[in-house]
Parts: structure tokens; C-alpha cells; sequence
């Protein structure tokens, strides 16, 4: 009887976002994404979308006895040098703006910088069409 | 074609359970994250509903007993590396977000 | 072949931005002329009621956006009869006329017809 030789295949994640930090969901998406990575998988892009543009703000403060999400965020896309990316829209509405938004509309607050960019949907329709598999995590 | 639907709200007081009940496939499985495990609880509508249902069961191990919820024998308790598992062997998956 | 994506609209046009930011992600697939398919569902089929008058609420009127979808090579609209029935709106009296009424087993195999889905 031959061999068969199982070769598990790399598979491409695309991880979208769309709760607030505090929410358990983000918590989810962050291990699911660490055990992608643990399990010898790709992450193609985070994107981040509606609340999701929380977790990459830098002026959320976390009491000390939570879950410091944006942090672990940050942490964990710059360990892995992946690519960040939250909504455009979606941050504007919510107030999460970087160095060059603030100045466009003339806002006092630089909430977002280094590791993510802000850009646009079709940031998300290139990881879905670029990942074999799409994962949303948000809601609750 | 196969889909991994994935819910995480709680069931009472919100229809994402039944919905989902009513347009899962035969080849579909759903998985029961953050308060949609309460779903489990015995004796309530939506556990009578998922009994009925008979969709393949899935439950994040931590979400239950953090709320100490039972995982029936109907049930399958995963972990992460699991669920990252489940992603790639259903075709696609859907977040009821 | 390039990925086709079903966004599965679920949520009331005025109950937070996420009727707006679903039907977002819609037209920037359709801008990008991708495979795109959007589904009213749940209390989405509200999105669709006819006669609404978001001047009253000082909010945008997302039907313009709605029946601009063709244009942006959006043309595979689907709702499920179930909800609109159970909601008191008569499939006819839906203001998308394109917009493809679905029994729940079809809705089944709509989703499988699809190679990824995002429901919002």
C-alpha cells in the first residue's frame, strides 16, 4: 500500500473587524487571528470596519484590569508585519482620525498612526478577491 | 458548498438564531460564540429550537464555561486552533454580526 | 475568476449607520465591477418599505443609493419573502422592483452560490 503524504495547504485568511475595542468580538478576532498565524497560515490584510476602527485608535484607554486590545493590536501587527487597513468613512465618523485627516478637517485630536493606514473599501474587495477565506467578527 | 455560520449574540430577545435556523444548510454547521451560547441552556426555546434543527454543532469552548454553560453530547467544545480548523474545511463562513 | 461576495444586509434603514455602510461595501464592489450580490434580510426588508421619509429623521435617504445599484453593475438583488411577510410588506409593495423574492431554501442555496459572504 503506498504512503500518502497529507500536506496541509497555507491558507489565506482575510480578517475583517467591525466591533469596538471593549467588545468580546474583537478579543475573538484577535485569537483566531493568532492561531491562523500559529497554525502556519496567511493573514492577507486586517480591515478594519463600523467600530472596528476602535481597536486601531491610539486614544482609547483601557482600565488596567481589562484586555488592552489596541495595544495587542498594534503588537501583534507589527510582530508579523501585516497589513493593517481601517476604513476611511468609517473612522471619520467616528472621530479616528491620523496626522493628515486631522489636518484636512481641521480636527485637534490625532487618534491614529503607525501601524495602520486608513483607506478605502476597496481595500477589503482586494483581500476578499486576494484570501481563499473571508472571517468577520463583530456583533457582540 | 458548505458554510460555517457563526453567531454571537445572545438568543433571547434577538433573532439571529432563528433566522439562521431557518436558512442553514444540510451541509452547513453553525457555531455558537460569546452569549449565543446560552443557547445551550435546557429547557428554553432556543435550545429546543437547535435540538429540532439538528444543525452540526459547534461551541467555543471558553465562552461556555465562562458562563457555565454544558456542552451536550450534541455538541462539539472547540478551541481556537479549531475554529481556524472549521474556517478552512467549511467552504465559506458566515458572522450573524 | 474573481471572488464573488454576498453582502446580507440585516438591519432597519435608521437603526445606526449599518444600513448606509453595508450598502457601502455594495457599491464599492460594483465600482471595482466585482461579483457582488446583496441580500435584505431580517429587518433589512425594511430598507425596501415604501413611502419612507428620512427628511423626518434629518437622515439620509439611502433609495436613491438603492436604486442606483444597477448602474454600478449591481444587479443581483435578492429579499426574503419571509421577512417582509412577517413584517407586514407585501412583496409588491417593495421599492426595489429588480430585487428577486426568496423562499428560505432558496436563500440556502444563494449563499452557496457565493464564495464568501459578509452579514451586517
Amino acid at each position: 500500500m503506498a504512503a500518502v503524504l497529507l500536506i496541509e495547504s497555507v491558507m489565506k485568511f482575510a480578517i475583517a473587524l467591525f466591533s469596538a475595542a471593549h467588545a468580546p468580538s474583537s478579543r475573538r478576532a484577535l485569537l483566531f487571528a493568532q492561531a491562523a498565524l500559529a497554525g502556519g497560515h496567511e493573514i492577507v490584510r486586517l480591515f478594519f470596519y463600523q467600530d472596528g476602527v476602535y481597536n486601531a485608535s491610539a486614544s482609547v484607554v483601557t482600565p488596567q484590569d481589562e484586555q488592552d486590545l489596541p495595544k495587542q493590536w498594534r503588537a501583534f501587527v507589527a510582530e508579523h508585519q501585516l497589513d493593517g487597513v481601517v476604513c476611511i468613512a468609517a473612522a471619520l465618523r467616528r472621530g479616528v482620525l491620523n496626522d493628515e485627516e486631522a489636518q484636512r478637517y481641521q480636527r485637534e485630536a490625532v487618534a491614529v498612526g503607525a501601524p495602520w493606514e486608513l483607506s478605502g473599501l476597496g481595500q477589503l474587495h482586494d483581500a476578499v478577491q486576494d484570501a481563499d477565506r473571508l472571517i468577520c467578527f463583530g456583533g457582540a | 458548498m458548505s458554510t460555517l455560520h457563526v453567531l454571537s449574540h445572545s438568543p433571547f430577545g434577538d433573532d439571529r438564531l432563528s433566522s439562521c435556523l431557518r436558512l442553514i444548510g444540510a451541509n452547513d454547521a453553525l457555531l455558537l460564540t460569546g452569549d449565543a451560547v446560552y443557547a445551550l441552556q435546557p429547557g428554553t426555546a432556543p435550545f429546543n429550537a437547535l435540538i429540532a434543527g439538528k444543525p452540526t454543532l459547534f461551541v467555543l469552548a471558553e465562552d461556555a464555561q465562562a458562563r457555565a454553560v454544558e456542552v451536550p453530547d450534541t455538541a462539539k467544545a472547540i478551541d481556537y486552533p479549531a475554529f481556524v480548523e472549521l474556517s478552512i474545511h467549511y467552504d465559506k463562513v458566515n458572522s450573524w454580526l | 475568476m474573481p471572488t464573488s461576495l454576498l453582502i446580507i444586509s440585516r438591519q432597519a434603514p435608521w437603526s445606526g449607520p449599518s444600513a448606509r455602510e453595508a450598502l457601502d461595501i455594495v457599491l464599492a464592489g460594483g465600482a471595482f465591477d466585482l461579483p457582488i450580490g446583496l441580500l435584505f434580510l431580517d429587518d433589512g426588508v425594511f430598507q425596501l418599505a415604501p413611502k419612507q421619509d428620512a427628511k423626518a429623521l434629518q437622515q439620509k435617504d439611502l433609495s436613491a443609493n438603492l436604486q442606483a445599484l444597477p448602474m454600478f453593475g449591481v444587479e443581483d438583488l435578492f429579499v426574503c419573502g419571509d421577512s417582509a411577510a412577517e413584517r407586514g410588506l407585501a412583496p409588491d409593495s417593495l421599492s426595489l422592483e429588480d430585487a428577486q423574492v426568496l423562499a428560505a431554501h432558496e436563500i440556502t442555496a444563494l449563499i452557496d452560490r457565493y464564495d464568501q459572504v459578509i452579514t451586517l
